[in-house]
């Protein structure tokens, strides 16, 4: 049934147009403002791939296989040399140190709770672990690992081919490997009694003053939540804050060495690649030129572990983050910069509160010694000698 | 250019000679003229560990020019935390190999190929071509040596070629037979010049090492025995394991014997089939043999004595042959006149990585 407006209610409209806007200056806008993005809170339990399924004897095999140096080219590293537990499940470092020979070009990122990511590395090049773990694996700066060598690695010790069995019914194969491991990263190196969890659960005293103060300034003053929201603190989204190039880019030759190669390996424009001098981060993939320079925003959690900061690992300090956001970002002529990065303004105390609720994003460390790795046998049965 | 000449006449006399036998002994072909530019860089880059995927094997680990790039071991070591499975055999006279490897699997006219083969197997140097390019712009006399060679930068096929044309410049010294073909009777001991005869005739070696190389560039199967070591190291049997999966061989973890020409055939009746190596520098190259089971030259020749390996197969080329101890003292004496003077091969210097203006790539 059709209802005509009655014509003699336009100044109620008006008067409720007035009411709202006066509404809006007066602090309801803070309101909306933290309701437009995914609320920060607890991490819900990590979501398991349909074709993954979990099983404790699959996790532990995984860890297993992080520790593991023969799934590197040369067999002296494993994914825990970038991403060692006692360094937050990083490397300490601001750049990460690569295979052998080489130097990589970004900061190795923490694996702490790369579980709930849905696009993995800085540039988010990968969507899920088992193929994050296959790139580092495999790429020429990373692991330089042959997947069929590692294979009959993985064959020659009888303990590995016993438990592989076990977990998947049949030999060891490579992507049975990947599968494993990326089921470790779901089970251990998650997040684990994070005062912030349980203050948001009801626990009061678990955030200090100071902190639910820093709490307000993330999500209104200082708008950190326009990028690190929901549970994860991420969007997962990419943006470019005009972060300057790490200057060792300008005096270390395998640094320059491998920029170049990023350049060359993902098949940019020639003349792009004559000019390199930066990493252009989303660019690589999708050849856009206003990706140039965005990078995936990361988790906030587990910061007190994982310092340096950023994709290049210029800021050492929660400090000197911050310091970074309060300015604007970066201040070189830079069209991909994001609108979303404004001076803040925050004061010496605000800037206090912020970095102590930073820091009550951290739970426990979660340590990890090497587990007992299999050795190799020889494998000829008896009585079958050549 | 006499001795050109020389050599040229003998060749042809001793092809005629023999020629009803269709296996001749023949002196050295004359190097291959490389570019001198494009050989002295590929000498450069023979000899630089930055070729290999973690930057700590170069050409030379398994090839060193002191023993005839060959590497001396039984078998070749490979890249760090594998171990291979075949012994090194020598880079000398590449330029005349018809196939590569001890199966065969790629050919002699296309060393860019090998060369690219051993910079990139997972088993020898596992290192990527677009990251050798930018490890060899990060040094500017490489940018400079490229410039003179091939008038550009560096770039993956230009190390190829730059490589393929070194390996090409190795061609083995005149050895004492190449002068007595030419005429020298003096440079051949009475002994030697016994085993050249018996070579030629008794002991039939000529059937398959004949030619300028000694060598027939054919794959046979002398029954040689497995070297254990290839099962029993699991180094190894991992990288024997893999290597015949990457060529579609099935079963490779029942495998216990090396599957030779058939890995690249898949031919039943070539199993066990090896290239025929040339025997020019033998007396440098020991051990002997594709998996390095024979340490010296009498023990190749009493294997050869007793008619090869018990595990030839049926159509075995090889019969017992009754020598008498002084025939393969002889014989010997022969192989070691095979050897030329030992090659001086001075190791360039290689220049450093250095910093480049950043931005100007």
């Amino acid at each position: 049934m059709e209802r005509g407006r009655p014509k003699t209610a336009w100044r109620e409209i008006a008067a409720l147009v007035l009411v709202l806007f006066v509404f809006s200056l007066t602090g309801v806008a803070l309101e909306t403002l933290k309701n437009k993005f995914p609320k920060i809170g607890p991490l819900p339990p990590v979501s398991i791939p349909k074709d993954n399924p979990m099983s404790p004897e699959k996790t532990e095999l995984g860890k297993m296989l992080f520790f593991d140096t023969r799934f590197s080219g040369d067999g002296s590293i494993s994914c825990s040399t970038c991403h060692e537990p006692a360094m937050g499940w990083g490397d300490g470092n601001d750049l990460s140190r690569g295979y052998p020979g080489t130097q990589h070009w970004r900061n190795s990122q923490t694996v702490l709770n790369a579980a709930y990511y849905d696009k993995l590395f800085w540039a988010g090049e990968v969507t899920s672990l088992e193929s994050q773990a296959n790139a580092a694996i495999t790429g020429n700066l990373a692991g330089n690992g042959d997947p069929m060598m590692i294979e009959e690695r993985l064959r020659q010790a009888p303990d590995y081919v016993r438990i592989f069995k076990k977990v998947f019914g049949r030999e060891p194969l490579y992507s049975d490997a990947l599968k494993a491991i990326a089921a470790f990263e779901r089970t251990v190196p998650i997040s684990r009694n994070v005062p912030f969890d349980k203050y948001i659960k009801g626990n009061k005293k678990s955030l200090s003053a100071k902190a639910v103060k820093g709490m307000e300034i993330f999500q209104n003053k200082a708008n950190c939540i326009q990028c690190h929201n929901g549970p994860l603190f991420s969007d997962q989204d990419y943006h470019n804050l005009d972060l300057p190039e790490n200057p060792v880019f300008k005096e270390d030759p395998l640094r320059q060495i491998a920029l170049r190669f990023q350049h060359s390996s993902r098949g940019v424009d020639e003349k792009i690649y004559r000019k390199a001098d930066r990493d252009l981060g989303l660019y690589y993939t999708t050849k856009r030129e206003q990706d140039k320079g965005k990078f995936r925003t990361p988790s906030l959690r587990e910061l007190k572990y994982t310092a340096p900061y950023m994709h290049n690992g210029l800021f050492v300090t929660l400090e000197e983050v911050v310091d970074f956001y309060d300015k604007g970002g970066g201040h070189e002529e830079n069209p991909n910069k994001s609108p979303l990065l404004k001076p803040l303004g925050l004061t010496p105390d605000e800037k206090e509160a912020l970095i102590s609720f930073l820091e009550s994003l951290s739970g426990d460390e979660i340590k990890m010694d090497p587990p007992a790795l299999p050795d190799y046998a020889k494998i000829i049965p008896e009585g079958d000698k050549p | 250019m006499l001795i050109g000449a020389a050599v040229f006449a003998a060749t042809i006399h001793l092809w005629a000679s023999s020629r009803e036998e269709g296996r001749v002994l023949s002196p050295l072909p004359m190097a291959a003229a490389g570019v001198r530019e494009e050989a002295g860089l590929g000498k450069m880059l023979f000899f630089d560990t930055r070729l290999s995927g973690d930057a700590t094997l170069s050409c030379t680990s398994c090839h060193i020019p002191q023993k005839a790039f060959a590497d001396g071991q039984a078998l070749s070591a490979g890249y760090p935390s594998t171990l291979y499975f075949r012994n090194t055999p020598s880079l000398l006279n590449s330029a005349f190999k018809k196939r590569v490897y001890w199966d065969g699997r790629l050919p002699g006219n296309d060393l860019p190929t090998v060369v690219r083969d051993h910079l990139s197997e997972a088993h020898f140097m596992q290192a990527d071509g677009r990251l050798l390019v930018e490890r060899l712009r990060q040094v500017p006399e490489y940018e400079e040596a490229f410039r003179k060679a091939y008038g550009g930068e560096p770039s993956y096929g230009k190390i190829l070629n730059a490589l393929s044309a070194y390996v090409k410049s190795l061609v083995s010294p005149e050895a004492p037979l190449d002068k007595f073909l030419a005429g020298d009777r003096s440079a051949l001991s009475a002994g030697a010049e016994r085993g050249m005869e018996l070579f030629k005739g008794k002991a039939g070696c000529i059937q398959c090492h004949s030619g300028p190389m000694l060598t027939d560039e054919g794959f046979h199967n002398l029954g040689a025995p497995e070297n254990l070591e290839v099962f029993e190291e699991p180094l190894r049997h991992i990288t024997f394991r893999r290597f015949f999966k990457t060529l579609g061989v099935e079963n490779t973890h029942l495998l216990r014997k090396d599957m030779g020409l058939y890995a690249v055939t898949k031919e039943p009746g070539d199993q066990g089939k090896f290239k025929t190596p040339s025997l020019r520098e033998a007396a440098r190259t020991a051990p002997y043999m594709h998996n390095g089971v024979l340490n010296t030259l009498e023990e190749v020749i009493e294997f050869y004595n007793k008619g090869g390996g018990p595990e030839a197969g049926e159509n075995r080329p090889l019969k017992p042959l009754g020598l008498s101890e002084q025939e393969k003292k002889d014989l010997v004496e022969f192989l070691k006149a095979l050897s030329g003077k030992e090659m001086g091969v001075e190791a360039p210097s290689l220049p450093e990585y250095k910093v480049r203006e950043l931005g100007k790539n």
